[in-house]
């Protein structure tokens, strides 16, 4: 069999598409049961006016957005803060932007590490201030290295249980869910379900950034609800 | 051609040894480093333990006694990047390393050795780089398979290509035993990519990693559902 053949034609594994779509609706359910122990009572209340809507969404049917049409328009810009358009995204709200004819200079990712880590933070929320343009095919090594970094090192050191940075690894959550949305990447997909599974004194330290939580969690919900993968 | 089996454990080392050996014209060594940099008492058990996992005792302190007559067996004491290893590497004056070792290899290891350090990654290059990539694969639908490569500082981004053979999951029921059977394949695969690189007729193949993507640990989700996919595949198969 040569390579070409062998990686092209899929292999008759009956019902695989089923299954797959089957284990993320049971996770759905489980997280519709389960989201109450990572996101407490003073987490909730510390949303203020966001906390019913997250609620709602964590709680309710399952609904997801698809942003794969967003692709096709190139850069995006929008008036909104990032933290206003992640929550739209998040909530499977409609997000406004327009198209830009140009877009930001390629991002050196040996640049961008060797930032400290307020100004990573910020330099990816400036860049992604509308999110979506994550998913853009000119920012695959940026996904790509945000996706190695959360499971290689940031996985280890929550696992090892090591003080790690709640706030860039929630930013890191949101935006490589974001990118899982809009290429139905299965790996960026992974990235989130690994996290989701990890021991709950883990997760529970990222309570710290309630409303990147919040976001990250809803993301997750609506990938689990996502039919086409 | 001049052979050494990087390996973790004796006995590991010895299996791909023994297999290598049979091929004419090549002269093989064992090389045990100190995988895990374990203190010593638990380095020795966790050898005692793999040996009586391993083919039969008698077999293994045969050869085991043979390859230290020889002076073929080598036991890092150091770890493998350490300058007194990598001395002991070059004297050998090895012209191919097996990685058989639960290692990252740095650059001066690997110019240790004339061509390089041969990797034997269940997964088909250059579209499956990285981890758990038997399970990755027939989650979305391929055929799995094992590639061997010469390797790189990099996760499987080595660009020469020595072979890939394709090697069906059909049959293997979970994701666990279908990567214990991947990695049985090594001996058998080193020794055809050895006689491979020794014919005239052999070219390297390139590994494009632009052609491929790199996958990491797969969750328990996912898992769960390549092991139902393996199953179900089984019973379709009858």
């Amino acid at each position: 069999m040569d390579l070409e053949t062998a990686l092209s034609r899929p292999v008759q594994l009956d019902g695989c598409e089923g299954i797959l779509h089957g284990a993320l609706l049971t996770r759905r359910a489980e997280l519709r049961r389960s989201w109450r122990h990572l996101i407490t009572r003073e987490c909730l209340e510390s949303l203020g006016a966001l906390a019913k809507e997250v609620e709602s969404f964590l709680s309710g049917e399952n609904a997801f957005c698809d942003w794969r049409f967003a692709v096709t328009f190139g850069w995006m810009n929008g008036d909104a803060s990032f933290t206003d358009s992640l929550r739209a995204i998040a909530l499977a709200h409609k997000v406004e932007h327009r198209p830009s004819d140009t877009g930001p200079e390629r991002l050196s990712l040996a640049n961008f590490n060797q930032l400290p880590r307020s100004e990573r933070i910020e330099a990816l929320c400036d860049r992604y201030r509308c999110p979506l343009n994550i998913g853009l095919p000119s920012e695959s090594d940026v996904a790509e290295e945000l996706l190695r970094q959360l499971m290689v090192p940031d996985r280890a050191r929550l696992e090892a249980g090591k003080e790690f940075d709640a706030d860039f690894i929630l930013l890191k959550l949101n935006l490589v869910g974001i990118r899982a949305m809009m290429t139905r990447d299965l790996r960026y997909l992974d990235a989130l379900n690994y996290f989701y599974e990890l021991p709950r004194r883990s997760l529970t330290r990222l309570r710290t950034n309630p409303r990147f939580l919040a976001f990250w969690l809803c993301t997750y919900a609506q990938l689990l609800c996502t039919p086409e993968w | 051609m001049r052979v050494a089996v990087i390996t973790g454990s004796i006995s590991g080392g010895l299996r791909i040894a023994r297999e290598i050996e049979s091929l004419p014209g090549v002269a093989v060594f064992v090389v045990v480093c100190n995988a895990g940099k374990r203190a010593p008492m638990l380095r020795w058990s966790r050898e005692l333990l793999s040996a009586f996992r391993s083919f039969n005792w008698w077999t293994l302190a045969t050869t085991g006694y043979r390859y230290a007559q020889l002076r073929k067996l080598i036991i890092l004491r150091r770890p493998l990047d350490d300058e007194t290893s990598i001395e002991h590497l070059r004297a050998l004056q090895c012209d191919v390393g097996l990685h058989a070792a639960n290692v990252i290899y740095r650059e001066p290891v690997i110019s240790a050795f004339r061509f390089g350090i041969l990797n034997s990654h269940i997964g088909i290059l250059p579209k499956y780089r990285g981890r758990c990539v038997a399970g990755w694969s027939v989650l979305q639908g391929d055929t799995t398979g094992v590639t061997v490569f010469f390797i790189d500082s990099g996760i499987d981004t080595g660009d020469r290509i020595v072979l890939r053979e394709f090697i069906p999951s059909k049959g293997w029921k979970t994701v666990r035993a279908l990567k214990n059977m991947l990695f049985g394949c090594d001996a058998r695969l080193y020794r055809k990519a050895l006689a491979a690189l020794m014919s005239l007729e052999f070219s390297l193949q390139s590994n494009d990693t632009s052609k491929g993507r790199r996958y990491y640990v797969m969750s328990k989700l996912f898992t769960k559902a390549v092991n139902k996919i393996l199953a179900s595949s089984l019973t379709t198969s009858g």
